[in-house]
């Protein structure tokens, strides 16, 4: 077992031009807002030039194929580009971006050629910024139970309907989104795919006011946006995987956002809270010196470790093709339920500090406060806490003769 | 990057899992249960002679010289039974010890012995005043011509029957650090009697003016803490190996169970309340797992990371336990008939939740490590 990469020489003199390059072109102050909705305008399109200088390396999804616009890259090389960004606080995709990380999976094992050529260098470049719309009014947890209409009109297809908790603040060029094609289908069967540009007619953004946003990560998206479809115009070409077989798409970008992507990012709550500890004096003492606060912080430690090594697994499971069953949501479970635990945790360790965002008490620059919600938040994208136990269920095979296979993501 | 077993790991688990079957299938444990020893005869000279009670002497001293992580492999199909014995206690904690303490001359006596099997070993360190940091360390020894007499008892002992060698901690008058000393368990003055109750395998060992000869003394009077401190940060993984093991036999049969047993006319496993429980007890799996294999690698790669061996130690524990806990939810009644096999494991996950150390303890030290 190896829980690193190997460093080879080549991998190294790889992370020397990785270090030179980012010196090189990351943009000049760049923005870290506790809470994703602070980040400016400006703020949000530095990161985009940085997603397209990272892209045209096919460093932005190194390990999407290279004849669609990825690096083609090995997990170690990927690892290598992960850890140099970590340095800086960043992570890949710099901003929020359903394009790559779920929909470009998708198309790329259900789309045609035609389709994989037109709709995924784009993406994996960094070119645009997509969107996933899924969530409806009436169809949360019963993702297969969308109503939102969609009718075959010459080459075009016309959709209507609503869709909830989209996106993030500043816009995307792109969108894609499940629809029923036929109305009297089975369940499962009676849906399709679509990708859409977001500047189609008939699209209208409406922002959401929530407590906050979160994204399966905790990582915040910005502004949460409600999506309202007026008789929009989607050419036929863009539906993905063939009409009714919209499902059997969404189960590979389902099966990655339940956590079986994985993740290597470093926890920074837990580094937060033994900094807050070690600043907040207690009379003469830290109140890291008091035994209880510190049995308070090994037990967020000892859940981060967990749900860090879950997330590892989960890494090299997805970059080298392994044969998934329970572990993405799994990851996507524990790290939901931790996180809330830690919350807790630091509640009681901090006190009403781990509450305040005032300039003056504030003790993290708003990362205590921020956390005090978005791990409320973050509960429920990509399928809540108690759909990610329904989904381990069906993949162990718990009561079951034969388990449910994973979404297919290769 | 690689989180899979090697290929010769794969074979070793393979022959590990042979093993089980002929030597320690569920019947033959429910025996082993009942056994002072802890197995037969044979299973122990078998697995000495195919090499595990030596994977972690060096082969200049009769053993394989393997990597923590190869002996941890065997290990997991060994708690998987559980097989009961003093396998870890004497191939991985004794071998250990021996070799980070012992002169080169000790080694040469002791490993050759511990890895053939003709040698069980036991370490005696804990006292009646529990804890497994050194203050604990109270049996004296006194000075005598030809070397130390020793009395005392030491208590919670694993395995203090089956030794024909404890690891005594003592400490010598002349100085203030813990001591160890290689005891035969035959001596004259040395008392081993079994622990009754739900626990299996550990003694009290009770020491009455045991002469004790100067050379059996391990590597350097009073510097005995430090080489077993270094046992412990190896030893310690592979009994959460072992752990694991037995943790993943329990889900294994859980999920099993949960297909299999019908009420209200379908398989038990379709209700959530059950699934629930089934669910937690493979996320305590797979916290044991992979702090435990991380841990082993961090060790086998020379990145020595006291804080993962403490969190492996926490977690795997802990998560025998509630493993157990778990099962017993879904199995009801079943589950505590002995001859069903579920409280084997459930009797070990209590025997071993406080050997080296309890969660709470490891958890403390990672507060140290982490340099609160």
């Amino acid at each position: 077992m190896d829980f690193e990469p190997r460093y080879t020489a080549e991998q190294q003199a790889f992370r020397r031009e990785v270090k030179s390059w980012l010196a090189d072109n990351l943009p000049d102050g760049l923005e870290f807002p506790a809470d994703s909705e602070d980040l400016s305008y400006g703020g949000y399109l530095q990161l985009r030039e940085l997603g397209r200088r990272l892209g045209s390396k096919g460093w932005l999804w190194p390990t999407a194929p290279a004849e669609y616009g990825g690096g083609g890259l090995s997990i170690d090389h990927a690892i290598v580009i992960e850890e140099e960004l970590d340095g800086f606080d960043l992570s890949l995709p710099p901003y929020y971006d359903s394009g790559g990380r779920l929909g470009g999976a998708s198309v790329l094992v259900w789309g045609s050629q035609d389709q994989k050529d037109h709709f995924l260098p784009p993406i994996f470049r960094g070119e645009v910024r997509t969107w996933q719309l899924l969530t409806e009014p009436g169809a949360g947890s019963d993702l297969a139970g969308v109503q939102m209409s969609a009718v075959r009109d010459g080459d075009d297809y016309v959709l209507n309907g609503q869709k909830i908790y989209v996106g993030s603040s500043h816009g995307a060029e792109m969108l894609w989104t499940i629809a029923r094609t036929d109305p009297n289908g089975a369940r499962h069967h009676n849906l399709s795919w679509f990708m859409l540009p977001t500047d189609s007619e008939g699209i209208t953004i409406q922002p959401m006011d929530l407590l906050i946003t979160s994204g399966e990560g905790g990582a915040g998206t910005g502004t949460k946006n409600t999506i309202f479809f007026d008789d929009v115009r989607v050419p036929a070409f863009n539906l993905i995987g063939g009409e009714n077989s919209g499902w059997q798409v969404a189960t590979t970008h389902l099966e990655l956002e339940h956590g079986s992507g994985g993740a290597i990012r470093r926890n920074r709550m837990v580094d937060r809270l033994f900094e807050c500890a070690a600043q907040l004096r207690r009379g003469d003492e830290p109140l890291s010196a008091d035994p209880e606060i510190q049995d308070l912080m090994v037990d967020v430690f000892v859940e981060a470790e967990i749900s860090r090594l879950f997330g590892l697994r989960n890494y090299w499971m997805r970059h080298t093709g392994q044969k998934m069953a329970h572990e993405g949501p799994q990851h996507s479970l524990y790290r939901k339920q931790s996180g809330l635990r830690a919350a807790e945790t630091m509640l009681e360790a901090l006190g009403p500090y781990a509450l305040t965002n005032d300039p003056r008490w504030d003790l993290s620059d708003g990362h205590m406060e921020v956390f005090q919600r978005s791990s409320i938040v973050a509960m429920h994208p990509g399928g809540t806490a108690e759909i990610q136990k329904v989904i381990m269920a069906r993949r162990l095979a718990i009561g079951r003769q034969t388990r449910e296979q994973a979404g297919r993501l290769e | 990057m690689d989180l899979s077993l090697t290929e010769e790991q794969r074979l070793l688990r393979s022959a590990a899992r042979d093993f089980m079957e002929r030597e320690a299938a569920k019947e033959a444990l429910l025996e082993f249960e009942q056994s002072a020893f802890g197995c037969s005869d044979e299973a122990w000279q078998t697995a000495a002679d195919i090499g595990w009670l030596g994977m972690l002497v060096p082969e200049e001293y009769g053993g394989s010289g393997s990597s923590l992580t190869d002996a941890a492999v065997v290990y997991e199909q060994l708690g998987a039974g559980p097989l009961s014995g003093p396998f870890f206690s004497s191939g991985v904690l004794g071998a250990l010890t021996v070799y980070e303490a012992g002169s080169d001359e000790q080694r040469s006596h002791w490993l050759p012995r511990i890895a053939g099997g003709r040698e069980i070993v036991a370490l005696a360190l804990t006292e009646p005043s529990y804890g497994w940091e050194p203050e604990r360390v109270r049996m004296r020894a006194q000075p005598t011509d030809s070397g130390y007499v020793i009395s005392g008892t030491k208590l919670f002992v694993h395995d203090a029957t089956a030794a024909t060698t404890l690891i005594c901690a003592v400490r010598c008058r002349d100085s203030e650090g813990v001591t160890l000393m290689m005891v035969d368990a035959r001596a004259a003055g040395v008392t081993a009697r079994p622990l009754t109750g739900f626990m299996g395998w550990v003694g009290e060992v009770t020491f009455e003016d045991v002469e004790v000869p100067a050379d059996a003394v391990l590597g350097e009077v009073g510097d005995g803490w430090r080489p077993l401190q270094a046992a412990f940060q190896k030893a310690a993984p592979i009994l959460c190996a072992y752990k694991v093991g037995g943790a993943q036999s329990v889900f294994d049969v859980t999920l099993e169970y949960s297909r299999s047993r019908i009420q209200f006319g379908t398989p038990i496993g379709r209700f959530q309340r059950v699934q629930d429980h089934i669910v937690e007890m493979v996320n305590h799996l797979d916290a044991a797992r992979w702090t435990t294999y991380e841990a082993l690698w961090k060790l086998d790669a020379g990145r020595s990371d006291p804080t993962s061996v403490h969190l492996a130690k926490a977690v795997a524990s802990e998560g025998y336990y509630q493993a157990c806990n778990h099962s017993h939810e879904v199995h009801a009644g079943i589950g505590v008939a002995r001859e069903y096999g579920l409280t084997l494991h459930t009797r070990m996950s209590r025997t071993l939740y406080h050997c080296l150390g309890d969660p709470r303890f490891h958890r403390r030290r990672i507060a140290q490590t982490l340099g609160f």
